[in-house]
């Protein structure tokens, strides 16, 4: 499930007022089990959504949106070289939380006939990169697609399911949507994304206000990934991580590229303001404990990336039960034999 | 909004479940885009189109006649999958509303891009 972690806002000034929690005090948020004070009735609301369009939708309106697309652009041709990967062609694509779409500019029409697009940002539709197939663009939001069951040979997300609440709702849809045999090939932050900045924001806001309170979003952790889409029905599973590390001047270079991206925080218990002083203090902070030796500061992305197909009688499955040829009791052997070939 | 897309939409309004399908077509405005003839696409969209609910749209948007059933032997038979073509892929409506069968909601069709999303109401929890 979501992992609760130490969390840092990002953008003060962003969206309208929020529901605040106190200096230092920390929210229990348990999946199945509903956060007390939530204002919504459902089992898990962590984020507002209804604050993650508008911050979408601003951030694809500016003058110069691709500025601030470099980090997508980048998943998104690691994703559709991971589509590249599977040796079939896919008739029907659907690609969930699209923004631009990255994912679309990287594939051909060799490989994908035609490729859905949604996003629950009407302005990051509208303003869709260029690509070689055609595409069809629809507002939805990640947890109710609005599509039929069996419906897609191929589901593909790039960095937006970080931001759904009910992230087992969301998986089991893309399971019912996908065709027999169809795959899911996905990536979302991790729970070490930004670490930098949560921590130089952490330690800065208890100096100066004697207390914290979370700033940057809660992450999946990645043990819990493959238990979700294992949960939502999913087959053959793979999750690996990445790294990609962006070197920016300063901490306020970084948020504000974090808000071009329309990444900026939008938990529910997300603190309102963060005071000027603090952030000087966090940049002052971040620079000493993480800087470059040419001056710059590192931030780093954490991406998961996950794997998973929907059940067909046609894909490879688990041997029966005692039917294996070599014991376990051999496996010291195979362990002289990999030391061997590490010399 | 292509004819192939609305074929695949379904409501997800609480309480709809599968009887959110087809949805009600109702347009405003309709654009025909020239679009590349590919007929191996079209041939594999034919069994997985829902047939009825595309006469259907059809009819409401007063396009020429079509089949009642996918002719026998349509892969080959190139009249047929370049009027099928015309009618999944070139078709563009660009202004309308679409209408939950079951819940009667209406999901706004604007500049060509369906807005499914749902408010907290009719989210199902």
């Amino acid at each position: 499930m979501l992992r609760k972690v130490v969390l840092l806002r990002l953008c003060p000034l962003l969206g309208r007022p929020a529901v605040s929690a106190s200096s230092g005090s920390r929210r229990e948020v348990a999946s199945g089990v509903p956060p007390s004070g939530s204002t919504s009735p459902r089992a898990l609301n962590i984020f507002d959504r209804e604050l993650k369009r508008k911050q979408k939708n601003w951030a694809a309106r500016q003058p110069d949106p691709m500025k601030f697309d470099y980090l997508k652009e980048e998943v998104g041709s690691r994703i559709a070289d991971r589509v590249y990967d599977i040796a079939r062609d896919f008739p029907l694509a659907l690609d969930i939380g699209c923004g631009r779409g990255y994912i679309a500019q990287h594939l051909d029409k060799e490989t994908v006939g035609k490729i859905f697009q949604t996003d629950i940002a009407e302005h990051a539709l509208k303003n869709s990169l260029e690509t070689d197939i055609p595409t069809v663009n629809i507002l939805a939001d990640e947890e109710f697609l609005p599509f039929q069951e069996n419906t897609f040979d191929l589901v593909v997300s790039s960095l937006s399911l970080h931001w759904v609440n009910d992230l087992p709702r969301a998986l089991e849809q893309i399971h019912y949507v996908l065709k027999p045999d169809g795959v899911f090939v996905g990536a979302m932050f991790g729970g070490d994304t930004l670490y930098e900045l949560r921590c130089s924001l952490q330690l800065a806001e208890t100096e100066r206000e004697g207390g914290f309170s979370p700033h940057i979003s809660p992450f999946t952790a990645v043990n819990d990934l493959g238990h979700l889409l294992g949960r939502a029905g999913f087959n053959t599973l793979t999750v690996d991580t990445d790294e990609i590390q962006v070197n920016y001047p300063g901490m306020f270079e970084l948020m504000e590229d974090l808000k071009g991206m329309g990444e900026s925080n939008c938990s529910w218990n997300r603190k309102a303001l963060l005071h000027r002083d603090t952030m000087l203090a966090a940049a002052a902070v971040y620079r000493e404990m993480y800087r470059n030796e040419d001056g710059s500061i590192p931030a780093t992305f954490q991406i998961y990336h996950m794997i998973g197909w929907k059940y067909h009688d046609s894909q490879a499955r688990p041997a029966e039960r005692g039917s294996a040829t070599v014991s376990f009791g051999e496996l010291a052997k195979l362990n002289d034999v990999m030391s061997h070939e590490k010399k | 909004m292509k004819l192939l897309t609305h074929n695949l939409l379904s409501s997800h309004v609480r309480g709809v479940g599968t009887r959110g399908f087809p949805l009600r077509l109702q347009a405003t405005e309709v654009r025909i885009n020239p679009v590349e003839f590919n007929p191996e696409f079209v041939a594999r969209m034919i069994p997985k189109v829902e047939w009825a609910a595309l006469v259907q749209a059809a009819d409401t948007l007063n396009l020429a006649e079509v089949p009642k059933e996918p002719t026998e032997g349509y892969e080959h038979d190139e009249t047929f999958l370049r009027k099928m073509h015309h009618v999944l892929l070139e078709v563009d409506v660009l202004e309308g509303t679409l209408q939950c069968p079951e819940s009667g909601r209406l999901f706004p069709i604007s500049r060509g891009i369906p807005n499914m999303l749902l408010n907290d109401e009719e989210t199902e929890t």
